[in-house]
């Protein structure tokens, strides 16, 4: 395995980003109940779970996109409060969305840079500096060696692969703390998702960014995560190491919608053998 | 498991166009990758068939003239559309605020006698104020700017006429006022440097220049215009980046009033007295039509502020061209209609390409 040459996290490496008690609600429906979780400084936490079970609603809190009802948000032990995803920038939290916020009728290097445009000064006037940016973007994009036909050619006409590679390579520009993806492979080939999976990788390897990612195939979570958040109808029933648990686990996990003790007890029961013996190794 | 592959890049994508074989495509390909130059040829075509239909009567500088002052009033509705068009919402109350504006200015004129300039300013002034309400009431109480409008388009057409019992209000002939903003077609006191006369239209159409270079420039140099452009081409992506498209739909809506109103003066200073039936929903119409030939996108996300100037020259040319080529006034519409519609279809096809090719 690949994440073998990783060496794992030591035991009191500082959380850097926490939630505590968070509960959202749309209308009747209630995508989160009481939910928290811990993210250490260069760890890789997959946020698991069947569709619908609260993960992108945690993530868009996360990155300012949604406000919770109740419970709270900590960046590096300090509660903060999120009204726009620019407060979340502002405090290192980059985010790649589902839909990538890409803007299909933008040049790409206008994308890359879009809510953080870079100006000169002209005759007193405030406009935007086109060539900078169009430099910036295309050395940029051309160290991480994605390939685009030209920095000026509008994200419409990207195929799905290259718009995800722009959209990833736009969240890390700006060498965030804290990044959230939610299911940035979703949409890739088997190459495509495979580049995007080492970048993931280097980056878990360097240990300075955070990442918390939305997957739902269970082998690309062992293979790049260090934790496991297991969301099920808005609730954590599962926080494991990924040396901790195994895809049979979490399969009967997503079968059962109940967490590891209740799952325990569960089997033991219609067995004579008394609930506390074998059942819980 | 294999290990990631990650120091290489991708290798280019194959897009599997073909290279442009004949001349033909190459200058379909050159007329989309320019959206001005396409409706520019359009244009040219027109002019030029007008000219030799009219025996060449269509490039003197009387006739032109007319054209170009129809373009100049035709063409500031047009790009006050442009922007709020591209947020993907849209001002049908335009042709109302035009009317208003002006009426305003002459009113405050004839009744406490303040100046045209004040009174100008503050017409201004309460178009800005119309775009703000139309885009509150879009955003808050979310109903369709397309709906929003029409109630606002008749409400003000209503409070136009009823004010001052639909009487045209004399406008009297205040200097430098009028040379600047458009100088009287009736009266030879208004002769200055600023107008040529005899030339129609001459000081309207630099007005309208000035206004569409402002608007060029905003729409592709500022942040503004480039937020403007994200929220209509993807609301809810824009939104995710932290965009704030309320507020940019917003200001949007209060350009479009102003534009309008400030349409409406430079209009009314041509002519002796303010007309409160000067803003029909016609007026609207013809605006959006030649927004849209010039390559404004009805669902938000692209157009250009040259491009509706130039659709606004190609609507007020077949207008004014059919009739001097002897059309019947009531047959010229079905000319009108069928041109726009052509012209409409040409436009989308060679975007359809130009998205089929990738280029």
């Amino acid at each position: 395995m690949t994440s073998q040459d990783i060496p794992p996290l030591g035991p009191d490496t500082p959380v850097i980003l926490e939630t505590r008690h968070l509960s959202k609600t749309f209308g009747a429906v209630t995508a989160l109940i009481d939910v928290s979780i811990k993210l250490r400084q260069g760890e890789v936490l997959a946020l698991v779970g069947d569709n619908g079970a609260g993960k992108s609603t945690l993530i868009k809190i996360l990155s300012g996109f949604h406000q919770a009802d109740t419970g709270a948000v900590l960046s590096h032990g300090e509660e903060v409060h999120f009204h726009s995803p620019l407060d979340a920038r502002a405090h290192g939290i980059e985010t790649v969305y589902q839909d990538l916020a890409l803007i299909g009728d933008l040049s790409i290097y206008h994308n890359m840079f879009l809510g953080r445009e870079y100006h000169k000064r002209i005759l007193g006037l405030k406009l935007l500096d086109n060539t900078k940016m169009r430099t910036l973007a295309k050395t940029y994009l051309d160290r991480l060696g994605i390939g685009i036909p030209s920095v000026n050619s509008t994200v419409d006409r990207l195929s799905g692969g290259q718009r995800q590679s722009i959209a990833v390579a736009r969240s890390i520009y700006s060498s965030p703390t804290v990044l959230l993806l939610d299911e940035p492979l979703a949409a890739l080939g088997v190459r495509e998702g495979a580049n995007v999976l080492g970048l993931i990788q280097n980056l878990r390897r360097q240990r300075t960014v955070s990442i918390i990612l939305i997957v739902h195939n269970y082998n690309q979570v062992f293979e790049v995560c260090d934790r496991i958040n297991f969301l099920h109808s808005g609730e954590i029933v599962l926080d494991a190491s990924t040396s901790d648990t195994t895809e049979e686990e979490l399969i009967r996990i997503i079968k059962t919608g109940l967490g590891r003790e209740a799952i325990a007890a569960a089997e033991a029961q219609p067995q004579n053998l008394p609930p506390e013996e074998g059942a819980r190794s | 498991m294999p290990s990631v592959e990650t120091k290489q890049p991708l290798p280019p994508r194959k897009t599997g166009v073909n290279p442009p074989t004949s001349w033909l495509e190459k200058s379909l390909i050159l007329l989309s990758r320019y959206r001005e130059v396409s409706i520019a040829v359009i244009a040219l075509v027109l002019v030029t068939y007008f000219q030799v239909g009219s025996g060449g009567q269509f490039l003197s500088v009387q006739f032109l003239g007319v054209v170009l002052r129809d373009t100049a009033r035709l063409g500031l509705v047009a790009v006050a559309e442009v922007m709020l068009m591209i947020t993907g919402e849209i001002d049908l109350s335009v042709s109302g605020t035009f009317a208003l504006a002006p009426y305003v200015m002459a009113l405050l004129s004839a009744v406490w006698g303040v100046p045209l300039a004040i009174g100008a300013a503050a017409g201004l002034l309460l178009s800005v104020l119309v775009g703000a309400i139309n885009g509150l009431i879009t955003i808050r109480f979310r109903v369709p700017s397309l709906i929003t409008t029409v109630g606002t388009l008749f409400l003000l057409q209503g409070i136009v006429v009823s004010i001052y019992n639909s009487q045209p209000i004399v406008i009297p002939v205040q200097e430098p006022f009028n040379a600047i903003f458009g100088e009287s077609l009736f009266d030879s006191r208004a002769d200055s440097p600023f107008s040529v006369h005899g030339v129609t239209g001459f000081t309207p159409v630099l007005w309208t220049i000035l206004i569409v270079a402002t608007m060029a420039l905003v729409l592709h140099r500022t942040t503004f215009g480039l937020h403007t452009i994200a929220t209509g081409s993807n609301l809810i992506g824009a939104r995710e980046i932290g965009i704030r498209t309320n507020r940019i739909k917003v200001y949007n809506f209060m350009i479009a009033g102003g534009c309008a109103g400030f349409a409406g003066i430079i209009n009314t200073c041509q002519f002796t007295s303010a007309d409160p039936a000067a803003g029909g929903p016609f007026l609207t119409l013809q605006a959006i039509a030649a927004a849209v030939i010039g390559g404004t996108s009805l669902l938000g996300g692209s157009g250009t502020a040259v491009g509706s100037l130039i659709g606004a020259f190609v609507v007020a040319s077949l207008n004014n061209g059919l009739v001097m080529m002897g059309a019947q006034a009531t047959v010229s519409d079905i000319y009108l209609g069928a041109g726009i519609l052509a012209a409409m279809i040409l436009n989308v096809q060679v975007d359809r390409l130009r998205t089929r090719r990738r280029i």
